[in-house]
């Protein structure tokens, strides 16, 4: 496998093959740089300016549906790019990331709406957004990050689980062992119902130049911002001190702790970062759909966030893009086959697992490990066959070094 | 000899699993700029010492100083942080990270920079990734040949020596006192272990103190000021590589064990 960057020169042809040759890393390079994601951000904020065009020149009516389409899009792409950096880099299973996304909604919605008569400024929503988020984050992270696969997938999942009923049961004062906190009228969360009237951002509904800005369009490019910021700040990480101790924990923890690296700080951080974005992510979309559902912490939603981020491989921010694309584009494309949606997804999934577990263009698959009892840990590409080659190798080289030194040599104990 | 200072000063480590008392009352000192060899077949609990004084373990009893301050009870990251080093004897290298990433891993521990620094280019963040980053090519000195055109390839793709290549180079980027090499020799074929036997000198004559299990007799013969010779957990003889070479407890410990499986 060729490490070798993919940098075009020569000929176009040439360029194309030597692209294609440097395999999932040297694609997730080249993807990367400012020469690719700058004109594929600056193009996609003029597709909903197309659309208007094209709306406003032919009988095609349609602009208003699919910017808000593109913008649910950018907003999984959001969302699997956070679940990225605790699952892809710091090898996290998260299965209850979707909750803070649903926290991050109601944080904002509560207060940007009549439900306990709060009407903050965007700064300070936003800083209620952040604080809370973070302190769910560091409730549930400090516990469960002392635990390892399976077991904190089983802790986050279950917290998943517990905020959709919390959520659910807060319309009434909460009553524990018999003792009511707070009083009887006390609705905080509005149960089934979710909040409504949640106030937008304060954002301008018309610049010069780009004239009148419908809503949908600028929570797109809003959602694209907030995008092309969390790309910008995981990629500065990756190739920095803190993101090389995340890969370092997910690769070998064991070696990871003895070139100094306090493993639970890295992980946490690891972990409320992403729930930190989630919860903006949140944020932003109570903000465009005026509303919070407590559909938003559904299980379902975590699963599409991880199939999205598992299928353009974990660990790859390109493939997290392309993943977001290729799962909510086609549902709208193919209405008629609504009812198939999640046997087609199903089946896409399995294929990819089955041809690369590893995602379109990632380097990490989620596939048990054996040597440790089939436990579902995040397991690099090559670690398995570096598992079956290496005690041959000192097997091998034993009966080598016999043969040349006529020395004995004890043949090293197998894990 | 006697004037030079203790670096790793170790009295009555023990570490029971279980029934097995893997390491029994193990006392040693190492001196600054001495090679120290740990030697003994199988099982006798050489990588149980090294995971004790690395804090990978903890010891049932037993004190680990490390220039008199008490490595018991510390967690791992922070002896890191008060100058040991180590490789391992399953060769441990963070195979998706480049061998650059994986050299800069040793860094970790004495430069600083977070989040908030790398996201917005502060100047203190950028500096310290600049002398992380100088520190690779410090690092690789002794084996500039063999990882130089490696640098940007990914850990999984390098030859089995090269990777313990990058593994010691890793260690020294960490820029410890002392180093704990786990079989640095293993699985490498005579010429890379002549190669190997250069090298643990010249980390030497640079000022490292280095202590190292090794299985290859005549290596360790070669190299080492003083050899340490475990079996069953027990210390069974130190001294000179000459005086353990014919201490007769040493020879029925290798020997008889090997008669006996044969």
């Amino acid at each position: 496998m060729s490490g070798q960057p993919a940098v075009f020169d020569g000929e176009p042809g040439h360029a194309l093959k030597r692209f294609w040759e440097s395999g999932p890393s040297g694609w997730n390079r080249t993807l990367t740089r400012p020469v690719v994601l700058v004109p594929f951000f600056v193009g996609a904020a003029i597709v909903p300016l197309i659309l208007q065009y094209l709306e406003d020149n032919s009988s095609w009516i349609g602009a208003q549906y699919w910017t808000l389409i593109l913008a649910t899009c950018a907003m999984y792409a959001c969302l699997a790019v956070a679940l990225n950096l605790v699952v892809g880099y710091a090898g996290l299973l998260n299965l209850g990331f979707i909750a803070f996304f649903g926290i991050g909604s109601y944080a904002y919605a509560l207060v940007a709406s009549d439900q306990i008569h709060l009407h903050f400024p965007l700064w300070a929503a936003l800083l209620v957004v952040i604080v809370v988020t973070l302190a769910f984050a560091l409730l549930v992270g400090v516990p469960a990050l002392r635990l390892r696969g399976d077991y904190l997938a089983i802790v986050t999942l279950a917290f998943g689980l517990i905020m959709t009923n919390l959520i659910l049961d807060l319309d009434r004062p909460p009553v524990l062992a018999g003792h009511q906190f707070g009083p009887d009228g006390l609705n905080i969360t509005n149960g089934t119902n979710g909040l409504h009237n949640v106030a937008p951002f304060s954002l301008p509904t018309s610049l010069p130049l780009l004239g009148d800005i419908p809503h949908y369009r600028m929570y797109y490019w809003v959602f694209l911002g907030f995008l092309a910021l969390s790309i910008f700040c995981m990629l500065r990480w990756r190739n920095t001190r803190t993101g090389r101790a995340w890969v370092a924990i997910r690769e070998d923890e064991l070696a990871a702790r003895a070139m100094g690296v306090n493993i639970f700080k890295y992980r946490l951080l690891a972990f409320c970062t992403s729930a930190v974005m989630a919860g903006i992510v949140g944020m932003i979309d109570a903000a465009l759909v005026f509303n919070a559902y407590p559909e938003n912490f559904a299980v379902q939603q975590t699963v599409q966030v991880f199939v999205m981020a598992i299928l353009g491989g974990l660990g790859s921010l390109p493939g997290a893009i392309i993943g977001s694309i290729a799962f909510t584009i086609p549902p709208y494309v193919l209405q008629q086959f609504v009812f198939y949606k999640y046997l087609i997804i199903s089946v896409v999934l399995i294929a990819v697992m089955v041809f690369r577990p590893e995602g379109l263009l990632g380097t990490v698959s989620l596939r048990p490990r054996k040597a440790l009892g089939g436990t579902i840990e995040l397991l690099t590409a090559e670690s398995a066959e570096e598992v079956a080659e290496m005690p041959a190798v000192s097997g091998a080289d034993a009966a080598e070094i016999e043969a040349v030194t006529g020395e004995i040599v004890t043949p090293e104990q197998k894990a | 000899m006697s004037d030079r200072r203790l670096v790793l000063e170790i009295r009555g480590l023990t570490r029971r699993f279980g029934g097995l008392t893997a390491v029994d009352r193990f006392d040693v000192d190492v001196k600054e700029g001495e090679i120290v060899s740990l030697v003994g077949p199988n099982g006798a609990g050489k990588t149980t010492v090294f995971n004790l004084i690395s804090g990978v373990l903890k010891p049932t009893s037993g004190s680990v100083r490390m220039l008199r301050t008490e490595l018991v009870g510390q967690p791992a990251h922070r002896i890191t942080r008060l100058g040991v080093a180590r490789t391992f004897q399953n060769i441990r290298v963070f195979a998706q990270l480049t061998v650059r990433e994986n050299i800069l891993l040793g860094t970790h521990h004495w430069t600083h920079s977070g989040m908030l620094g790398s996201a917005t280019f502060w100047p203190a963040t950028v500096r310290a990734e600049r002398a992380a980053q100088a520190e690779v090519d410090t690092a690789i000195e002794l084996f500039r040949e063999r990882l130089q055109p490696r640098l940007d390839d990914p850990a999984f793709a390098l030859s089995y020596a090269n990777r313990r290549r990058t593994e010691i180079a890793r260690a020294l980027a960490a820029r410890p006192k002392l180093l704990l090499l786990d079989e640095p020799a293993a699985g490498m074929n005579p010429y890379e272990r002549i190669e190997i036997a250069g090298l643990i000198r010249a980390m030497r004559d640079r000022g490292l103190t280095i202590f190292l299990i090794e299985h290859h007799m005549p290596l360790v013969m070669e190299i080492s000021d003083r050899v340490v010779v475990m079996d069953h957990g027990v210390k069974i003889a130190e001294g000179l590589p000459k005086e353990v070479h014919s201490n007769p407890r040493v020879v029925e410990a290798y020997l008889g064990r090997r008669a006996a499986s044969a």
